[in-house]
């Protein structure tokens, strides 16, 4: 079965490299916005990779809607907004579902959100068809900015930042110590270049927006260096101080 | 811990002292490790030679003075400020000059501990990882007054001789492994509060990511009062610093006895 996603180009960072080359593997047809505008081919699922920390992703979901049929459901990064909220300012709301692009390849379990427009709506296999037709278990878990894997990344490298820079300890003796001390599989700092910066920064930032709790303020360093476009660089780290 | 430390220092055959005030205490920490190697020799991990040359190399004392030749102390004594500062006191009475100083403290602050020495900058904290013979991380923590070169020595020798993977620390609150984690367990709780999402789900999401465990999995196993403990000190510590909060559930859990795999029920229930 010949499948098409359009996947929206303006995702943070590395998403749509790592997205589309996913897609491509599976041997699903990958357009952009800009080509779906040009010959407006047929699309089966429509993928946000936006979070929405720095765009006016309003804009852009209103403009899909009305250049899809109402069937078509949308898979919207829920890194900096509710699923809820996304689909406040859609039509139809229960065609968009939250989810997270993060390493979408090394995965096998899907994590959406259902945004609360769709409470009661009992059976959303035909949204997830496409996702277990690839593999992908589909998880559903509360509708909240950063979900469960990209929420807890988010955290831990907020806090190695905060440690870094308090000089307690170098990016690569913490990565370290991560690895080898509690068995994680990176460190913080090796996780939080293979991820970018940009999605850790989006989504500490909506949970602070959302939640307008002191804890998940991020660490003025870690915002700088999204500002900067810079990454970490644990074995050149004398070049990323 | 001071049992595997010992175990750690026996393994590369270096005379080790292993003290306790409390002589049959000393005794049964002696069995104990015994019965450790003996294990090993039946799961083919050791020769029943290399027990024998381990064992040797093990020395069980309970007096002090019995320190007086040694090149390094790494005491492992109950987690109290008063205690700890009044054992390393007493050592520096009976140890030659030469002779550094190591806590092994997960929780308290080197730099509070040798303020009560004469010479504190011989004194650092070597963290050793709970199985100290497996795990291979010890953090070297500098305190304010520790000699860089004191630090620097131990960290070669950590690698070199107990092969061990050092790394350098600054005297803080959970140092880096017990505050870097915080939120792995403290996150956990707030994203199971509403219900929508179950602690199998971010046990399993998680294990998915690469993690081997799941938090919840992850704190029946070290003990929910443990996990609990280690949250409440770097919280405290950084004088109620929000992003290190615990969870209100997480103490909830503590109260009601659900403790983990010791208790048989903790997050979830094992029969």
């Amino acid at each position: 079965m010949n499948r098409t996603a359009l996947i929206y180009e303006k995702g943070e960072g590395i998403l749509f490299h790592e997205v589309s080359k996913y897609f491509k593997q599976k041997k699903i047809e990958v357009i952009t916005h800009t080509e779906f505008t040009l010959y407006q081919p047929q699309v089966d699922i429509v993928i946000d990779l936006d979070s929405g920390f720095t765009t006016n992703k309003r804009k852009w979901l209103s403009l899909i809607e009305q250049e899809m049929g109402a069937d078509i459901p949308i898979f919207s990064s829920a890194h900096y907004y509710s699923a809820t909220e996304m689909a406040s300012w859609l039509i139809h709301p229960t065609r968009l579902v939250g989810f997270s692009p993060i390493a979408i390849q090394d995965r096998n379990i899907l994590e959406v959100s259902r945004p609360l427009q769709a409470k009661g709506i009992k059976n959303e296999d035909e949204k997830y068809a496409l996702w277990q037709t690839l593999g992908k278990t589909v998880e559903e878990v509360a509708d909240e900015p950063g979900l469960v894997f990209p929420r807890t990344i988010a955290m831990l490298v907020n806090e190695a930042v905060f440690a870094w820079r308090e000089q307690v300890a170098s990016q690569t003796e913490i990565d370290i110590a991560m690895k080898k001390g509690t068995n994680f599989p990176f460190g913080p700092f090796e996780w939080a270049d293979q991820i970018g910066i940009a999605s850790i920064v989006a989504i500490l930032s909506g949970l602070y927006r959302e939640f307008g709790e002191e804890r998940y303020r991020p660490a003025p360093y870690l915002k700088k260096m999204f500002y900067a476009n810079a990454h970490f660089d644990v074995d050149k780290e004398e070049r990323s101080c | 811990m001071g049992r595997g430390i010992v175990e750690v220092m026996a393994r590369q055959e270096i005379d080790v002292y292993l003290y306790d005030q409390d002589r049959s205490a000393v005794e049964r920490a002696f069995v104990h490790i015994q019965n450790q190697l003996d294990k090993q020799v039946y799961r083919t991990k050791i020769s029943e030679q290399q027990k024998m040359k381990m064992l040797a190399a093990i020395h069980p004392v309970d007096q002090l003075h019995a320190f007086h030749t040694c090149d390094l102390i790494i005491e492992a004594i109950m987690e109290e400020m008063s205690v700890k500062q009044q054992l390393f006191k007493a050592l520096e009475k009976v140890v030659s000059t030469s002779c550094i100083l190591a806590t092994n403290t997960s929780s308290l602050s080197v730099t509070e501990i040798a303020s009560v020495m004469q010479n504190p900058k011989r004194m650092l904290a070597l963290h050793f990882f709970n199985p100290a013979p497996k795990m291979p991380l010890v953090e070297v923590v500098v305190g304010v007054h520790t000699d860089q070169n004191v630090a620097e020595e131990m960290k070669t020798w950590l690698k070199q001789t107990l092969l061990k993977e050092p790394v350098m620390v600054r005297d803080a609150p959970g140092f880096i492994v017990n505050r870097v984690a915080r939120p792995f367990h403290t996150e956990a709780y707030r994203m199971v509060a509403s219900g929508e999402t179950s602690k199998t789900q971010v046990d399993k999401i998680l294990q998915d990511a690469g993690f081997k465990m799941g938090p919840f999995q992850l704190q029946d196993l070290i003990g929910i009062d443990i996990n609990y403990a280690a949250s409440m000190s770097v919280y405290e510590s950084f004088n109620h610093e929000p992003r290190l909060r615990p969870h209100p559930n997480q103490q909830k859990m503590l109260q009601s006895g659900l403790l983990g795999r010791k208790t048989k029920k903790g997050h979830y229930h094992y029969e």
